[in-house]
């Protein structure tokens, strides 16, 4: 095949990427997938040795390149993690640390540390560079509710950030059911009608719901008999008296689908799931590459979109691909008739702010900016995360068994108080402990638990908590052995649990990724550097979910062990009462704005189909397009628009 | 508001005393704090006598036995094809360690550690593991060794000895844990004794959530078949 014989172009190759590689080549196009990292492993073996070795098991941590191991001895290749050396740099989980967030020798993102003379916080989701992309996903599949795509209509007055998506509800109910078919989602049609969601009328999910866990089933009984004056502060019409918990939809398979297994329950989604019972983009991707005309180009990094002489149309991709057997590299072009950039937001605006041409228009001379948005708005659910432990002498509730999330609290996502104070959404955590962010960062639980009765200590504050309370335990210092230790250990475990808040963040301007020329990656290409804040407006939806923590907890007769970490970058202050509670929050790994849909190019990058309103023959997908980010975790509204872009894209071509 | 309070009695925990298992630390915190007041001297244990003496390995599966609460049939089964007890000695043995792990293994000889058999659970009873405890404590080298012994059985990770004495003494400070393989973590008992399995190992079936686990027996300790 020749190198200019490609219908179209695709640069990334995870959820987007893969979802429009393969419709394109059902109807027979012919495609090239250039990928930025590794490509796909023939098993996933060695994702998995890698992912048990891991002294910290974090989302990058089976995938590639390795973050922990050194080079083989003699190759003359840096340390992988290295920000200044790697050729497709990433950000990860302990380089947006409390420690090395501000570093640019150590952090790929370089975050801008004040603006206007206020103290500026970390952007601390990651991402992976490598086939398949966010392979390490929960598997979350919720669709947005219909007012999510109307936030300027429905909210706009009050928070002037907001505006409306191009399309509602409606256009996408259609693509949403594909891309549930093509994940392989399971769910319930009845549990998921709720704030306006609905399907068509013979409409059902490819596999019934996972089933709740034990934790899901004291949460719900927890919230089934409240006072109204208890929940008036959330600010719904009518104050609840009972919050339903509900099924999370997932791409997990809850029986045998497309030739993969059941969920074992190997409470392992995130990073990886060690039977690929939960869907990744890889199974997409290697059904894609079993057409023939389709070509996946590993280790080759986009770092240019070349407009031809009328700058309407994208002419060629200049790439660099390099060797990662030494420090080789070539750099080429790639013509196509159509080019989809299907990076994550913050790298595809980082490919098109490279993208410069001195004979554009526009105020930022960079291909597809004539809005000058390109970069800004950028989005995540900051994320709000509280734990507890249930009385010592009432019911066990058994985590790290099951898959992670298996249910959620949905009917809080929309009201009358978004006028006032960003949404939220509940996940309910069956892994305990092991996901608390104000632990120790040399180990996460059950760590730290563990090592609190081992080692006579008391990081996690259990027993501090319990001699308040009047508890019988072993004093701070006492070292545990043998059956004592095996039963306090069970004792303690069995009963904790964690929720998390998903807030809804403003489509902020100011928050935004430019380029930072002064730190280069190892190709010499300009890394990202990040400027990034929470609005008032999203403060007061994370005060909203400490509140409603506060109230789930007192139902549950839960021991709250909720606290931040004094260095904790991501840390605030906000009003509560009258009173000053210290807030923070982490990365839900939801990246999203930064090259927003709209109506026309002045007010936007892409039209609904997700092309640019610049150049004709230009598609830019992902997350990265989405106006304002609901609370829903994005992966399926970014799937559905990707189906539904190919389908545009196929009929051009 | 709802308040659960499970009302159900609880059966005896592996190897723990019956009458002993609700308030029994306290109790027993102060039987080995008497123990400890008897003065030891490492070494001058009781020679070998009659019987052969057991090899390191032997020992080291006693004590390992003894201090995780784990039944040492499954800790260190006859038929033992998985073998983390081998790569766990090797770790040990390392000789930067032998002044103190020659030492705690002379303690466990010491204390004679019996393996509970017949229609016992196997789980060394909490009595024996405390006599020996009480010594261990004593000396600051044995005792974080005997502790990095523990996590590694548990988790399938090596807190070197010193970072377990920084962190006891500044629990702000840090101990980083090296997974000592693939292997180890997979086998790691806290999982067990938490009557779950290790994230990203299961054996379990689809929708094994929704009920509460097999008894902790079924995971740490010898269950004996029910009925004739």
């Amino acid at each position: 095949m020749a190198d200019d014989d490609f219908d179209v172009v695709i640069v990334g190759s995870g959820f987007a990427g893969a979802l429009i590689a393969n419709e394109l080549a059902k109807r027979g196009k012919k495609v090239a997938i250039l990928e930025a990292g590794d490509g796909i492993p023939p098993n996933i073996n060695d994702y998995m040795e890698r992912f048990y070795k891991s002294s910290a098991k974090v989302p990058e941590s089976p995938y590639t390149p390795p973050i922990f191991d050194e080079p083989a001895r003699g190759s003359e290749l840096p340390r992988s993690s290295d920000p200044r050396k790697m050729r497709a740099g990433r950000p990860t989980v302990l380089t947006v640390s409390a420690k090395d967030w501000a570093n640019p020798d150590k952090s790929y993102l370089v975050h801008e540390q004040t603006r206007d003379g206020k103290k500026l916080m970390p952007f601390s989701s990651t991402y992976d560079r490598i086939a398949g992309g966010t392979s390490h996903w929960l598997g979350t599949c919720l669709r947005f509710v219909p007012n999510d795509f109307e936030m300027k209509s429905l909210y706009g007055l009050s928070e002037a950030s907001f505006v409306d998506w191009p399309i509602g509800y409606e256009d996408l109910v259609e693509w949403y059911g594909k891309a549930e078919a093509e994940l392989g989602v399971s769910a319930d049609v009845e549990d998921q009608k709720y704030l306006g969601v609905h399907f068509p009328d013979d409409y059902q999910y490819p596999m019934p719901a996972i089933p709740e866990s034990l934790t899901d089933r004291a949460i719900r009984k927890a919230l089934k008999n409240l006072n109204a004056s208890e929940t008036a502060f959330l600010g719904m019409e009518t104050a609840p008296t009972e919050i339903p918990v509900r099924n999370v939809p997932a791409a997990r398979n809850s029986r045998p689908y497309k030739g993969r297994r059941a969920c074992a329950g190997n409470t392992n989604c995130i990073p990886i799931c060690p039977i690929q019972a939960k869907y990744d983009p890889t199974i997409t991707l290697n059904e894609a590459l079993n057409h023939k005309h389709v070509k996946l180009m590993r280790h080759t990094v986009a770092r240019e979109i070349i407009l031809g002489s009328d700058l309407r149309n994208v002419t060629e991709i200049k790439y660099t691909r390099y060797s990662t057997a030494s420090n080789a590299i070539v750099t080429d072009t790639i013509k196509a008739k159509i080019f989809v950039i299907a990076g994550n937001p913050i790298e595809t605006a980082r490919l098109l702010l490279m993208s410069e041409n001195d004979g554009l228009p526009f105020e930022v001379k960079t291909v597809a900016n004539r809005s000058g948005m390109i970069g800004k708005y950028l989005m995540d659910h900051p994320y709000y995360v509280a734990w507890g432990q249930l009385p010592m002498n009432g019911e066990q509730v058994w985590p790290y068994r099951g898959p992670l999330i298996t249910s959620g609290i949905g009917d809080l996502c929309d009201g009358r108080f978004r006028d006032s104070r960003a949404a939220f959404r509940v996940d309910i955590g069956n892994e305990g402990w092991n996901f608390v962010i104000a632990s120790a960062l040399d180990a996460a639980d059950p760590h730290v638990t563990t090592i609190d009765f081992v080692n006579g200590m008391d990081r996690n504050l259990l027993k501090a908590k319990h001699a308040a309370a009047g508890i019988p335990g072993p004093a701070p210092t006492k070292a545990l052995y043998g059956p004592a230790l095996a039963r306090t250990l069970n004792q303690n475990i069995s009963r904790q649990f964690r929720v998390g808040f998903l807030v809804e963040q403003t489509p902020d301007a100011s928050n935004r990724v430019t380029l930072s020329r002064e730190n280069p990656d190892g190709l010499g290409l300009p890394r990202p550097k990040i400027s990034y804040n929470l609005s008032p407006y999203t403060r007061r939806g994370i005060a909203a979910a400490h509140q409603f923590k506060d109230l789930l907890f007192k139902h549950m007769n839960a021991t709250d062990f909720t606290r931040v970490a004094d260095n904790d970058p991501s840390g605030f202050d906000e009003q509560i009462n009258g009173k000053t509670v210290r807030l923070n929050f982490t990365g839900a790994g939801h990246i999203m704005g930064t090259f927003r849909m709209g109506t026309n190019g002045d007010n936007s990058v892409v039209d609904s189909y997700q092309r640019c309103h610049d150049h004709d023959n230009l598609y830019l997908v992902g997350s990265g397009t989405f106006p304002t980010g609901a609370t829903a975790n994005p992966t399926l509204t970014l799937a559905a628009l990707a189906l539904r872009t190919a389908d545009r894209i196929a009929k051009r071509v | 508001m709802s308040k659960t309070i499970d009302r159900t009695p609880t059966p005896p925990w592996p190897g723990e005393i019956n009458d002993n298992h609700v308030a029994g630390f306290t109790r027993r915190s102060v039987l080995a704090g008497a123990a400890a007041t008897a003065v030891i001297t490492i070494g001058a244990d009781t020679p070998a006598g009659a019987q052969p003496a057991e090899s390191d390995r032997v020992i080291f599966a006693k004590l390992s036995a003894g201090l995780t609460g784990v039944a040492h049939a499954k800790l260190a089964p006859s038929a033992d094809p998985i073998d983390v007890k081998e790569e766990y000695f090797r770790r040990v043995s390392d000789p930067k360690y032998a002044a103190a792990f020659t030492a705690l293994l002379q303690l466990t000889r010491a204390a004679n550690l019996q393996i509970p058999g017949g229609d016992t659970d196997g789980v060394i009873p909490q009595d024996k593991v405390d006599a020996l405890a009480s010594k261990i404590e004593e000396r600051d080298d044995i005792k974080f060794l005997a502790r990095s012994i523990v996590l590694m059985w548990y988790l399938g990770a090596w807190y070197e000895p010193e970072d377990l004495k920084k962190i006891a003494a500044n629990p702000k400070a840090e101990a980083f844990p090296t997974i000592i393989s693939p292997k180890a973590y997979t086998q790691g008992w806290l999982w067990r004794v938490a009557q779950a399995h290790p994230m990203g190992y299961s054996d379990m079936q689809f929708g094994y959530w929704t009920r509460p686990p097999a008894p902790p027996a079924e995971f740490i300790a010898v269950v004996k078949p029910q009925g004739n």
